[in-house]
């Protein structure tokens, strides 16, 4: 059968089976001679991460994990090389899979055999631990390695947004997002395989944190009385929706906003992540992340302007605690927050510990309950008076 | 016009108050009637220094006398002093008629409540009160007859009295049929208060026959009689002002200063004179207690307590000591290990008090292993020797157990709540005045001084069987670096060599290599199973050395947990290497 072509996200230089093969015939060698073997990754933690301003996203330091053999690692080096053998092959035929086909693949093939029964994973988590391990450990793109995030977020409307969808067969699709009513348009998990384009004005986009909410601004007209591309996140952002925000910020050259709650885990975990990448994928982040979004709201001025209702962080619920632990640290550690320029942002991080209060993106709805359109001229007006950070 | 106001006799009270004393449900009912009879038959035999033999037989007789209560029968036979004919209507038929009533001494019974409610309760289900045979070493023959609770007297009716043949020297048997319900197991179950009351009492030769389960024995394991230290008198700072007077009025003829002096303990002439320093006028000192109104009581007792005085003696309390209570805990199953500890008596908010516990992992549970991790610990609650078997949650006992952290000894447990696992745990408070919650004496009194004193308790002992588990834990590691290497060496060598396409002699080097490197982890694993094995044994031999400390722990290490059979295996290689 041919080799199904694949269309790549970046220019590589490196051969990956051949780097692969190598490894485990150094590992091989290793054990000939009675030596330990050691697989060494790249630290993917925020304690190993940079961040420069100017190059926009979280950077990768020089720490690395080693995972030399003993009796404890065994486990993991087993499934390391049992995984990069099922991953090898998809380079080799050009299959594609994504993280949870490759979960089930590998339960299969443990499953049907007793000799594999001891790699067996509990939770997908485990498998993908694994899989992320070899990528850092060849410090290669997962989508490198014909891995791909599952589909989530990233749903797309707009009067004003022509996608060309170019496929591996050779073949292209063009999708008019205008003809699409209030469907969304869904990126999927390669964002790089299109080319967007202009069609009419189009003045800037706009990404919300809840898809329901960007639903409703779309419904209630918001791409009809404004140029514009709404994008919901729909919560942390996924690898998919950060890289399509960073192809409509590179190919459309148009300001983006983002909008969602008033509180630490919206700050840190989707605002930071979409703009800045995220610290388990330092070294994809320059890919997958779109650096110009700019924090619209929900802002403590905001609270204060519009009399919004917000709610105190419930000492009793744990998550909601660990969301404000997690801010004091994020304030101490990450180097996002850490950075001058980010100062305003750093502020509001310091403004909910302080106040220990909490503000939901739908808030502003009930300003005005009789006026459908109160949250779409909110933000227009948040635009155009560039109260934004 | 105002409504006629009467006094109603300590019997009617309690006969319209019984809920108080451990009649508020029929299982209750049945336990409490039970534990009663149980409590007074040792008591009787210690006092007279006589080993107890007591049988025990709790039966389904017909449906009750009402909605969904059945009649049982408890008897309850013993070998004691037995009793005379005008103290068995005393006994079982007055309220408030006892031996021990505020004597200061660690008994089981204390007030004469107990007995005279469960004969009110037969009285009031099954119209008949308690039937008793008793004989005394005197009596050529037994007396055998029914007693009733005059209820409007609080006195004691003996009816349908004859005289009868009983092959024993001497004894008591009972046999109370009421209203109720029986519960086996459980924290208010027959069982769990007939092996608890064995744990406590090293002594006993017990035999219980309960519905139609199969008569069960357990044997004594010491022919030592628990000596019950002589009573002591009160504290000054025990009391409070009403017990004062009330004390007071017991020795109304003599002097304030003689009355100090010999109604208490801990007062000495010097401490008469530090309580004139704190206030106790000195003309009281010579007056007799008949002149003294209540003011002067109180100016008397606010003196005294404003004094700091010496803590209360210790010798008063009595301790069931760790050989015995070692010994004892191992007639309840197999059991894999334990640990036990007795504390040197000390002074609790000014008593004295002796905490025990004892500790142990049985074998022979019939759930599985994981499920049996999941389950809370079976704790065992004793007072005087008299298990607890309500109103767990605000025990002083159960507050200390939660407060513990057990998962520094190795077993499981959620924050602030009592540890998982196949474990028994006994802890013991033994005191001349312990402190209750309720006349029934379900639950003791938590008392900050006395929680941190069980704590104390506890952690020595998690401390020592904390020395079994590591060195399980260790043989459990070294078990499965044994097995991680027998399952994923192979796999490792064929998934490499598939990637590569390496030949079988590379293969067979790599294989030969990788269990040199395995080799070496597994021995450090031996190394470290053979140093907790060494500290484990260092502790009981140490034991075994320092048996009469009295703050020392006596543990055993039985047998191996169902759970380390396989890891017998690596101890076997371990003894081989």
């Amino acid at each position: 059968m041919a080799k199904q072509k694949v269309i790549r996200i970046r220019k590589l230089d490196k051969d990956i089976p051949k780097i692969s093969r190598g490894l485990c015939d150094q590992m091989l060698k290793d054990l000939e001679q009675a030596r330990r073997p050691v697989l060494s990754a790249v630290k993917c933690s925020l304690d190993n991460s940079s961040y420069d301003a100017k190059r926009g996203y979280l950077m990768p330091l020089a720490k690395r994990i080693q995972s030399e053999l003993n009796v404890s690692s065994i486990q993991k080096l087993s499934r390391t090389v049992f995984i990069l053998e099922i991953l090898l092959n998809n380079l080799k035929t050009g299959a594609v899979n994504t993280k949870r086909e490759l979960y089930y693949i590998s339960k299969g093939l443990i499953k049907s055999d007793k000799f594999y029964k001891p790699l067996d994973f509990d939770e997908q988590v485990d498998c993908d631990s694994i899989v992320d391990f070899i990528c850092d450990m060849l410090e290669v793109y997962r989508e490198e390695m014909n891995c791909f995030a599952n589909d989530r977020g990233g749903q797309t409307y707009s009067q004003h947004l022509v996608v060309t969808e170019f496929l591996p067969d050779g073949t292209k699709a063009v999708v008019d997002l205008s003809s699409l009513g209030t469907t969304p348009f869904q990126p999927k998990n390669k964002p790089q395989q299109f080319k967007v384009q202009k069609k009419g004005s189009l003045k800037f986009g706009l990404i919300v944190e809840s898809e329901g909410t960007a639903n409703t601004l779309v419904s209630n007209g918001i791409t009809k009385r404004h140029p514009c591309v709404v994008i919901g996140a729909q919560g942390v952002p996924s690898n998919a929706v950060r890289g399509w925000c960073k192809t409509l910020q590179d190919q459309l050259a148009i300001p983006l906003y983002f909008y969602g709650d008033l509180d630490a885990y919206t700050l840190q975990n989707i605002f930071r992540t979409l703009k800045a990448g995220s610290a388990a994928s330092l070294i994809r982040n320059s890919d997958f992340s779109a650096p110009q979004v700019k924090f619209l709201g929900l802002l403590p001025e905001d609270v204060e302007d519009h009399e919004l209702h917000c709610y105190s962080v419930s000492a009793s619920d744990p998550s909601e605690m660990r969301s404000l632990k997690k801010a004091k640290d994020a304030l101490q550690n990450d180097p996002f927050f850490r950075d001058k320029k980010n100062k305003p942002l750093a502020k509001i991080l310091k403004w909910l510990i302080k106040e220990k209060k909490r503000c939901e993106q739908q808030s502003v709805f009930s300003t005005d309950p009789k006026n459908p359109k109160v949250l779409e001229e909110f933000l227009i007006n948040k635009i155009k008076k560039k109260k934004y950070i | 016009m105002g409504s006629k106001i009467t006094t109603s006799s300590t019997a009617e009270y309690f006969a319209k108050n019984l809920q108080q004393v451990g009649f508020s449900s029929p299982t209750k009912a049945v336990l409490t009637t039970l534990k009663e009879s149980v409590d007074n038959a040792l008591d009787a035999c210690e006092e007279h220094s006589l080993l107890p033999e007591i049988k025990v037989s709790v039966q389904k007789v017909s449906k009750g006398s009402t909605k969904n209560v059945d009649l049982i029968e408890i008897m309850v036979e013993d070998n004691g002093p037995g009793l005379e004919l005008e103290d068995i209507t005393r006994v079982f038929g007055e309220y408030l008629a006892s031996s021990k009533f505020g004597k200061g001494r660690c008994s089981r019974g204390q007030q004469g409540i107990g007995i005279s409610a469960a004969t009110t309760w037969a009285q009031l289900t099954y119209a008949a009160g308690v039937q008793v045979i008793s004989k005394t070493k005197r009596m050529k023959k037994a007396v055998k007859a029914q007693v009733d609770v005059d209820i409007k007297k609080n006195k004691g009716v003996l009816k349908n009295k004859t005289t009868i043949d009983w092959n024993k020297p001497h004894g008591i048997k009972i046999v109370f049929r009421i209203d109720g319900r029986i519960q086996l197991n459980g924290d208010g179950g027959l069982i769990t208060y007939l092996e608890g009351t064995s744990i406590v009492n090293p002594h006993l030769n017990l035999e219980y026959k309960l519905l139609d389960n199969e008569l069960k024995k357990i044997e004594r394991v010491t022919q030592e009689i628990p000596k019950v230290p002589p009573a002591t008198l009160p504290h000054p700072h025990t009391m409070k002002l009403g017990e004062f007077i009330a004390h007071a009025h017991l020795y109304g003829g003599m002097s304030l200063k003689a009355f100090l002096k010999k109604g208490f303990s801990r007062v000495s002439d010097l401490v008469v004179k530090s309580f004139v320093q704190n206030g106790l006028s000195k003309s009281f000192l010579e007056k007799r207690l008949s002149s003294l109104n209540d003011k002067n009581h109180k100016d008397i007792f606010r003196a005294i307590q404003s004094t700091k005085m010496s803590n209360p003696s210790t010798q008063s309390v009595l301790t069931i000591g760790e050989e015995r209570l070692s010994k004892s805990i191992q007639r309840l199953g197999n059991v894999d290990f334990f640990s036990v500890i007795t504390r040197k008596p000390t002074i609790c908010d000014h008593k004295p008090v002796v905490v025990e516990v004892a500790v142990a992992r049985f074998s022979d549970s019939k759930k599985p292993q994981e499920e049996s991790e999941t389950i809370t610990i079976q704790l065992l609650r004793f007072a005087n020797r008299v298990p607890l078997q309500f109103d767990k949650s605000s025990c002083a006992i159960t507050k200390s157990v939660e407060s513990v952290n057990w998962k520094a000894y190795g077993l499981s447990q959620s924050k602030n709540s009592l540890p998982t696992g196949p474990y028994v745990l006994a802890v013991s408070v033994t005191s001349p005045f312990i402190k209750f919650k309720n006349a029934s004496k379900e639950t003791i009194d938590a008392s900050e001084e006395l929680v941190d004193e069980i704590r104390r308790t506890l952690m020595q002992a998690g401390q020592k069987l904390s020395r079994h588990i590591r060195r399980e834990q260790k043989a459990q590691e070294l078990e499965r670096k044994m097995q991680y290497i027998e399952s994923f060496v192979p796999i490792l060598i064929k998934k490499l060599a598939d990637i590569t396409s390496a030949s079988s002699t590379r293969v067979k080097k790599a294989e030969k290599g990788i269990n040199k490197i395995l080799g070496r982890d597994t021995k450090m694993a031996k190394e470290a199973l053979k140093e907790a094995q060494g500290k484990l044994d260092h502790l009981k031999s140490k034991e075994n050395g320092d048996k009469n400390l009295s703050d020392s722990t006596l543990v055993k290490n039985l047998k191996r947990s169902p759970q380390s059979k396989k890891k017998n295996v690596a101890v076997k290689q371990r003894k081989s290497s």
